[in-house]
């Protein structure tokens, strides 16, 4: 190639790159502001995330079409209608910012729900912060977006460091019962991102203070929505661990453990952090791939049985959407938004500053694990509800094994696939 | 030694992937001389029409291959006919070249989220994570598969170029269009031909990406950008010389994990790129014409 066109080439490489960062589609406000209250939010409905943006967002409308039912928010004693305003952030952080910029200084929103995926949520917040205007999301789980001394964010996630944290004391007891060695070594595998350095923090933190209980051997990160996961599963395989404990999204954890299974890999434990046991993995995976994987996760709808808020919301889906299941994804939406309507009745005002105090002072009940949500402030505005952790069996199901007080069933430990 | 075993064997196989990515972009360049900024595009489309048969009609993704380069092919020749023959000539390479197939790659995104929406699509087969044990490697049948098609391409590409009329003529006109004209030859048509077997062999690439990793409609930039690094550094119009850039680049990245954190190794084959842009700005095996 000439020199010129190697340039021209690398020019519109780059102009094609900076595309991505466009949207390249948007959603329809699905509401317009007419003496009510409008809430705006951007999801990412395209892109790496479509899937999951999809799913928050039918946990946004189902909570917006309750109010809708009961005509409303009460404030002062008034019904106000409210309606949100929702866009697609393509799941890009640039267009995630600009978008919401546009949001509270173009279409004039009056509060913000905010995207998912912690490193969107990351980079959003920061405008909101900015812009003085209550930011409540169910999508940032990284302590790192709430240590950085916001005063507007407030986040339904518990941090991930949790999440390392219970695998690991659930992985604890294992060992304690003599299922698993000890020592036992650990894979360590993390995307690189706030989300992923939570989840690295609690788990080795457990393992430091674990007096040689554990060892980590592979400590590495990766990149978001890789593709060619392979040198790394190599690492993992020389190093012989018996662990394998990973943190990933949803398309890297259906990429990465397809390498996995590919690779003959085997490990007497399998997670990867938040996911594991979601319907789009299990048909893109197939179930026997994914057996005795454990996932941490913020919800389960197994939890209907045990939190009377989780039975309404299952019920309430199920009855919106076709009889259809809810995942944690459409219920971290749901409680998302509703936990914003709460603050605003009891502030009885649209006022954002008497919103956010709401927030901030709010402990209600509420259908994620624990029962109740408040946004903790020594925390900075983030909930620290428990995880529950659930493991994929061979019936099909995937229920809770941990903690125990929620749990439907025992976990299975050391993996039995891998003694075929 | 296991250890590097392994990795070589990823790099093999990586580079059989690569490869496929890269002859179709090598192609068009070398006659048209225009990067197809589209065939992110039209590796993205031959992904899903890959998937739509598996899913739709059961056709396994091998079987289909025919009919993902036989519409692929019809599409380059469309896209040919219709937009990239009325360039004016001269500036084929250009930016005016640049923007159109951009703009092309934009139209086939936006389409894919039409009819496809937004999710990740994975073409999940029976054997999607069969492997083979070799020396205790294992090596997966899709990957296997991949690599065959990948060296098997180039050795077609060759004998097309080489002993067929129309392969020749391709050559031809790479090398000199005007000379083509006066003894007869139908620059037009070759030109058409080139760009639908280029489209065709993005297309290829496309079903073979999508047997190994889930995809969705802003797929191909990555594989562009990747097929891009490959052309340059093997030289213009060598398809010898892209398959050894191929194998250089998959062995680089996947020999890196040695001494870099994995979240770095995918740039390193654009540290490659620089350096022998400015070291050899030819690539690293010159410029050739076609063959």
């Amino acid at each position: 190639m000439t020199k010129r066109h190697v340039l021209l080439g690398s020019v519109a490489l780059a102009l094609a790159a900076l595309s991505a960062c466009k949207p390249s589609s948007e959603g329809k406000a699905t509401g317009k502001a007419g003496g009510g209250i409008t809430i705006g939010a951007t999801l990412p409905l395209t892109g790496a995330e479509a899937r999951i943006g999809g799913f928050y967002k039918e946990g946004y409308e189902l909570a917006f079409a309750e109010v809708q039912k009961r005509g409303g928010l009460s404030i002062a004693g008034k019904k106000t209608p409210v309606t949100l305003t929702l866009l697609d952030d393509t799941s890009t952080p640039a267009t995630a910012v600009t978008l919401a910029d546009r949001l509270i200084n173009s279409d004039k929103v009056d509060f913000l729900l905010g995207t998912y995926s912690t490193h969107l949520v990351e980079a959003q917040s920061t405008v909101a912060e900015q812009n003085a205007i209550p930011y409540v999301n169910g999508g940032g789980a990284a302590s790192e977006i709430y240590k950085r001394g916001y005063k507007w964010i407030f986040g339904t996630l518990a941090p991930v460091e949790l999440l390392g944290t219970t695998l690991m004391t659930w992985i604890d007891e294992q060992q304690k019962a003599g299922k698993l060695p000890k020592p036992a070594k650990i894979a360590l595998v993390w995307e690189n991102t706030a989300h992923g350095k939570d989840f690295r923090k609690g788990v080795s933190d457990f393992a430091k203070a674990s007096n040689g209980a554990y060892e980590i051997v592979v400590d590495e990160s990766f990149e978001l929505n890789g593709k060619d996961f392979s040198p790394l599963l190599g690492k993992v395989k020389a190093a012989d661990a018996d662990l394998f404990l990973a943190d990933a999204h949803l398309p890297d954890y259906i990429t990465m453990h397809r390498q996995y299974v590919a690779a003959g890999l085997c490990h007497k434990i399998v997670s990867y952090g938040a996911r594991g046991s979601e319907k789009a993995a299990i048909e893109a995976l197939g179930a026997d791939n994914v057996l005795y994987v454990v996932s941490g996760v913020w919800w389960s709808p197994l939890l209907a049985d045990k939190v009377p808020p989780a039975k309404a919301f299952v019920e309430a889906f199920k009855a919106q959407y076709g009889g259809r299941t809810p995942e944690w994804f459409q219920a971290l939406g749901y409680e998302t938004a509703r936990s914003l309507f709460v603050a605003i009745e009891l502030a009885s005002s649209t006022d954002r500053e008497k919103v956010r105090n709401a927030l901030a002072k709010m402990k209600i009940q509420s259908l994620l694990p624990g029962g109740q949500l408040e946004f903790t402030a020594s925390a900075g505005g983030e909930a620290q509800n428990p995880f529950v952790l659930q493991q994929n069996l061979p019936d099909g199901k995937a229920p809770i094994v941990f903690p125990h007080d929620m749990a439907g069933a025992e976990g299975v430990a050391p993996n039995p696939r891998c003694a075929k | 030694v296991a250890r590097l075993i392994d990795l070589a064997v990823s790099a093999v196989l990586l580079a059989g992937l690569y490869a496929t990515m890269a002859y179709g972009l090598g192609l068009i360049y070398g006659v048209l001389r225009v990067v197809n900024l589209a065939h992110g595009g039209v590796i993205m489309a031959g992904a899903y029409l890959g998937w739509y048969l598996f899913d739709r009609f059961g056709i396994d993704p091998y079987l289909a291959i025919p009919v993902v380069l036989a519409a692929t092919f019809a599409l380059g020749v469309a896209l040919y006919g219709l937009l990239v023959r009325h360039l004016p000539r001269g500036a084929a390479g250009g930016p005016a070249s640049l923007l159109l197939l951009f703009g092309v790659w934009l139209v086939l995104r936006n389409a894919a989220y039409l009819l496809f929406t937004g999710n990740d699509q994975t073409l999940r087969t029976s054997y999607s994570t069969d492997a083979i044990a070799v020396l205790g490697t294992h090596l997966p049948v899709n990957r296997l598969a991949v690599l065959g098609i990948a060296v098997v391409t180039p050795v077609l590409l060759h004998l097309l170029l080489r002993r067929t009329h129309v392969g020749r003529a391709i050559r031809a006109v790479a090398q000199n269009p005007d000379s083509c004209t006066l003894v007869g030859v139908d620059v037009e048509r070759i030109y058409m031909l080139s760009f639908g077997l280029g489209s065709a062999l993005a297309g290829l690439a496309g079903v073979l990406s999508a047997t190994l990793f889930s995809f969705n409609p802003a797929s191909g930039s990555g594989e562009l950008l990747k097929a891009f690094v490959i052309v340059v550094l093997g030289g213009l119009g060598s398809v010898a010389g892209t398959a050894l850039a191929a194998l250089i680049v998959a062995t680089v990245e996947v020999f890196a994990i040695l001494v870099l954190p994995s979240y770095l190794t995918a740039a390193v084959g654009f540290v490659m790129l620089v350096l022998v842009l400015v070291l050899r700005p030819g690539g690293l095996f010159g410029q050739r014409v076609l063959g």
